[in-house]
């Protein structure tokens, strides 16, 4: 066989820090730089300061998107809908923010009242009620993008094609998106706001992919693919032309880095634990895979698209903890952020989980960068506030975290290996692995920089999804492969079955498993089938640095992160540079 | 506290939460699957509220009496009890209340049910009189198959019923497996202790949170629009130290339409704004309750003895005994103050919704539009959803633009919502706030009363009569009222 050298460079914008990591060959370097204001800069001083060169393949996970939605920093969008459902997105779907805080307010929508618009025309269940009046349509004004989203969309895109063709000849320079096109399944409500936030964030993500696809051009690295939400990535023109796909994207990258060393490790199920400063990100692993949901909220807007189902907790190592006027405990949702950070920072900070942690010796005395942990501050902080109940605090809601994605799937949390990354997630993970009952947790070489390694490994994907909404009975021709959303007819909920020869034995079985009963008398429903195009990711092997072998209880440094090994674990690394701790 | 029992406590919470989803998930009327009118949660021993997954205020202090109920029925762990009597343990007979022995305590799950017979589809008749005509009335009883078979062989949806009822069973399964599982890890006398404290925090928190309200003794007063005029609702409301107690003395007698409540939807009303005056981010426990005294004399609007029929009561006159009393403790813009309940049905399909308005603005910020403003917070049925499982076509949707009262603070607006039937049925729309605007406060305008028109004439408040295919009932909800005068413009 030719071997032909594989240079594979993956960089992931965070907050704070952007990181890189090249495999050339047998190799794996990491690099670390400041994330500047305009993101493209940081990528290509990434991939310079890991000394990328004849790169063949150069994957991407970005934050400009998801940024630009919750800064409200997107492109001057209208909204069109049908006639006297102009509405839909200040109507919501009628509840309120808060059931005790009445004033409380919704994010306001992506578009304002006076860019939403109604078109006669009404398609209903069984086809056309009102033809389409395409001279009822009005002027857009200095709209930049407009999103289109007419009822039953789903099921017959004719309407939203006519009006999308009609707008796109009235304003050739306008970024028109029809929701048939990027989200065709029932709801009127969160197909609108799928659609209004890929039109309200394509300007700037095409903006963006360009700047960094002649940046890429010319620092000779091959044009990027980037990390969609849903955990594959995709070409710098299917990103631009659906930008709402990867609003979830860092998150993804960091799930399929957690997949890919658990496989490596020999572990079939996991599941994925990101501790971070200020909020902790968990997804299920099974066989390696990551789970993924129909829907997930952004900055409170529902995105239907698929994306990996990471459950998120607002709290993290600097997580400021306190007691309450009833003498209980709370952790979080506030943080001390980067600055002042923790109080053993020594910036004048507040109590957080790092200080607790390092009260009760789980961190080293200086970190790695060269900061010396103030422990004096740190026990002033935290005062009365006895350390370990703090930890237990804010593992106590990392525990409902993790069962959430586990028990309350169905799924038995004894059965997976818990993979911990992110500066705090080595810190907690055996306690929560006690807890829960899990023999195995895993400890990545790269844990400070497991998204980048996610995406040098990441599938090229596009997914489809197809609605159905009718009796599974009546459908015919369904792909060979794919996953089905089923539910008895009259329900509401999907349950999700991988598509297979008796599926409705499967959903019989799935529904049972979920939720105690099934009822095969019920007919099943068929609401839509998602598949997907995959061309598996490059075959990463990973090389161990540096070998540990421990015993708890113990502190181990590792780039990045901390492990805690308490009393009762012990382990060693694997030939592919991961810390397996057993009980 | 301490650590073990909080982290207990957190588990508990997990649990209540956990069976809520299980029976969102799994149910089949649009009612619980898509509009979430349903709570669940978890009781200790003695019948005390520990924890409660909560979608909607007003089942927040109603579930005590439920578990009471049940408990005369001395359950062995894994059986369940059904109850609907609005007299005992119950609220309106839609929502039917099973609850089930688990191995430490009790698990509850209340849903609205979209019919439990009597002389309307949906069981939300305009001119019911007494409680027989607003369908089955189950005291609490063994629920066995003989008596699902009873309950949906007297409901007009017999499969729908079953489907739900079913929902409702495997959120208690899963809650019995659940506490099962944490009393095994963490052991019987843990939980309970945890139980214990779960109560005895969020007293302390809400006790607490009073003693920070100045004390004093204030009154109020307004009305509901019954089909024979109006009927006052007085409220005198009194905090001392760290306890409030409300009292009704001076209400109207219970009268012979479907607006009274018994005393425990009383309670959640008066439980819900002590609720938004105090520790609004409190997980609910009914140990919040127990600095909260009301009182209402017997046979009156809001303390109603059998066979008074009570329908409305739960979702219209609960929605003014909250207005009153937030009048009572000072400057507040009323919100819409109905649910605008809309019914149709036939012998083929039974439909219920109730339609969103404007919030009433706060001393700090505008109400919000198109919302449900106090005893209820259910999402409204998608348009694809309804007309894909229902002989409806809904014309329009939008907001009511200019409904909500003027003021530094701008109240809510409300919405239109056009619903044109298909098929020849019965409506029945059950709303408030027609006559008498939701008023403004600190010199914010009113809102604009709502509206209700079939075929574009105007209905009264409570309706209930035939449709004919091809009819539109439009429905338009009230405004919120303004919060302080608007600064001139400079």
């Amino acid at each position: 066989m030719q071997s032909t050298r594989v240079a594979i460079l993956g960089v992931d914008v965070g907050g704070t820090f952007t990181d890189a990591v090249l495999l050339d060959g047998a190799q794996v370097r990491t690099a670390k730089v400041p994330t500047a204001a305009r993101q493209e800069e940081s990528v290509l001083a990434a991939a310079r300061a890991v000394g990328a060169t004849g790169v063949t393949r150069f994957a991407h996970g970005t934050t400009v998107v998801t940024n630009a939605l919750l800064e409200r920093s997107g492109a001057r969008t209208a909204f069109v809908s049908n006639a006297g459902f102009e509405h839909l997105l200040q109507l919501r779907r009628q509840t309120r923010a808060h059931l005790y805080r009445l004033c409380e307010e919704q994010p306001q929508p992506l578009v304002p009242l006076e860019r939403c618009h109604g078109v006669h025309g009404r398609l209903g269940p069984d086809g056309e009620l009102e033809p389409l009046d395409l001279d009822t349509l009005p002027d857009l004004g200095d709209a930049e993008a407009v999103a289109v989203c007419l009822l039953f969309a789903f099921r017959d895109g004719s309407h939203e094609r006519l009006v999308a063709e009609e707008l796109r000849r009235r304003h050739p320079g306008v970024h028109v998106v029809a929701s048939h096109e990027v989200a065709p399944e029932f709801r009127e409500y969160e197909r609108a706001s799928t659609t209004v936030a890929d039109a309200y964030l394509a300007p700037v993500a095409a903006r963006y992919l360009r700047a960094l696809a002649e940046g890429s051009h010319a620092a000779e690295l091959p044009e990027p693919l980037v990390m969609l939400s849903s955990g594959g990535v995709a070409s710098v023109a299917e990103a631009a032309a659906h930008p709402a796909a990867i609003l979830v994207s860092g998150p993804a990258a960091g799930v399929v880095g957690a997949g890919l060393v658990a496989r490596h490790a020999g572990f079939a199920d996991a599941i994925a634990f990101d501790m971070g400063g200020t909020s902790t990100d968990v997804c299920l692993l099974p066989g390696g895979r990551a789970a993924r949901v129909a829907e997930r909220a952004v900055g409170g807007f529902p995105i239907r698209l698929p994306t990996v189902d990471v459950h998120t907790v607002g709290a993290g190592g600097g997580s400021l903890a306190r007691r309450d006027a009833g003498g209980a405990i709370r952790v979080g949702p506030q943080s001390a952020g980067a600055h002042p950070g923790p109080a053993c920072y020594g910036e004048g900070g507040g109590a957080t989980v790092t200080d607790a942690n390092l009260l009760l010796d789980r961190l080293p005395p200086e970190l790695p960068g060269g900061l010396v942990l103030d422990r004096d501050a740190a026990a002033r902080a935290l005062g009365d506030l006895d350390p370990g109940a703090v930890v237990d605090v804010v593992n106590a809601e990392m525990l409902r975290a993790l069962r959430v994605v586990s028990v309350e799937r169905g799924h038995d949390p004894r059965d997976f290996a818990l993979v911990a990354f992110g500066g705090a997630g080595p810190l907690h993970a055996c306690a929560l692995a006690e807890e829960l009952g899990i023999e195995a947790v895993l400890v990545p070489e790269a844990a400070g920089v497991l998204s980048a390694l996610g995406l040098v490994a990441g599938d090229e994907r596009r997914d489809r999804v197809v609605s159905y909404v009718r009796p599974l009975a009546e459908v015919r021709d369904l792909p060979p492969d794919g996953e089905a959303d089923l539910r008895y007819r009259g329900q509401s909920f999907e349950l999700t079955v991988p598509l297979q020869d008796d599926l409705a034995a499967a959903f019989h079985r799935a529904h049972e498993e979920r939720y105690g009963y099934a009822d095969a008398e019920r007919e099943i429903e068929l609401v839509a089938v998602r598949s997907a195009d995959v061309t598996p990711g490059p075959d990463v092997a990973l090389h161990v640095t540096n070998r540990h072998k421990v015993e708890g209880p113990c502190l181990l440094e590792l780039p990045g992160a901390t492990c805690w090994v308490p009393d009762g674990w012990h382990g060693e690394t694997s030939d592919d540079g991961t810390l397996v701790l057993t009980r | 506290m301490n650590v073990e029992l909080q982290v207990i406590g957190s588990a508990l919470r997990a649990v209540a939460d956990e069976m809520g989803a299980v029976l969102i998930r799994s149910a089949f009327s649009a009612n619980i699957k898509e509009r979430r009118d349903c709570s669940t949660a978890v009781f200790d021993e003695a019948g005390r509220m520990v924890a409660q997954a909560e979608h909607i205020p007003v089942h927040l202090g109603a579930m005590p009496d439920a578990v009471a109920a049940a408990m005369s029925l001395c359950l062995s762990p894994g059986e369940i009890c059904i109850l609907n009597d609005p007299y005992t343990g119950g609220t309106h007979l839609p929502d039917v209340t099973l609850v089930s022995r688990t191995a430490l305590g009790f698990a509850v799950s209340r849903a609205h049910h979209a019919d439990v017979g009597g002389m309307e589809p949906a069981s939300l008749p305009a001119f019911s009189r007494e409680l027989y005509q607003e369908g089955l009335i189950i005291p609490p009883t063994h629920l066995t198959d003989e008596v699902v078979r009873l309950f949906v062989a007297n409901a007009r949806n017999p499969d729908e019923r079953r489907g739900d009822l079913r929902a409702q069973i495997a959120a208690h399964r899963l809650a019995e497996r659940r506490i099962d599982e944490l009393c095994e890890r963490r052991g019987r006398e843990r939980v309970s202790a945890a139980m214990a404290e779960l109560y005895a925090y969020s007293e302390r928190m809400v006790r607490a949170a009073i003693e920070r309200l100045p004390d004093g003794r204030w009154e109020a007063e307004d009305v509901v629009e019954a089909v024979e005029g109006e009927l006052a609702i007085r409220a005198a409301v009194e905090v001392d130290g760290d306890e409030i107690r409300i009292d009704f003395a001076g209400t109207a007698p219970q009268h012979p339409g479907n607006l009274n409540c018994p005393l425990a939807v009383t309670r959640s009303a008066c439980y819900f704004v002590v609720r938004c005056l105090t520790e609004p981010d409190l997980p609910a426990s009914g140990g919040a309750f127990e600095p909260v005294t009301v009182t209402a004399p017997e046979r009156c609007l809001v303390n109603a003895s059998p066979p008074a029929a009570v329908v409305a009561g739960n979702t219209e006159t609960s929605s003014r005994i909250v207005d009153v009393v937030f009048r009572a403790f000072g400057e507040y813009a009323q919100g819409q103050g109905t649910m605008n309940n809309v019914a149709l049905g036939n012998d083929r399909f039974t439909y219920y919704e109730t339609i969103g308005g404007g919030q009433g603005a706060c001393a700090d910020a505008d109400g919000p539009s198109a919302v449900h403003v106090a005893m209820s917070n259910t999402l409204s049925t998608p348009v694809e959803a309804l007309e894909l499982s229902y002989p409806v076509r809904v014309e329009r949707w939008q907001l009511r633009q200019g409904s909500g009262g003027a003021g530094a603070h701008r109240g809510g607006d409300g919405v239109v919502r056009e619903l044109r039937v298909l098929e020849d049925c019965r409506l029945s729309v059950l709303a408030e706030r027609r006559a008498r605007a939701p008023r403004g406060a600190a010199g914010g305008g009113d809102g604009a009363p709502g509206r209700t028109l079939v075929n574009g004439d105007e209905q009264p408040a409570k309706v209930t009569r035939q449709l004919r295919a091809g009819d539109v009932v439009r429905i338009e909800t009230p405004g919120g009222g303004g919060y302080g005068r608007r600064e001139p413009m400079t």
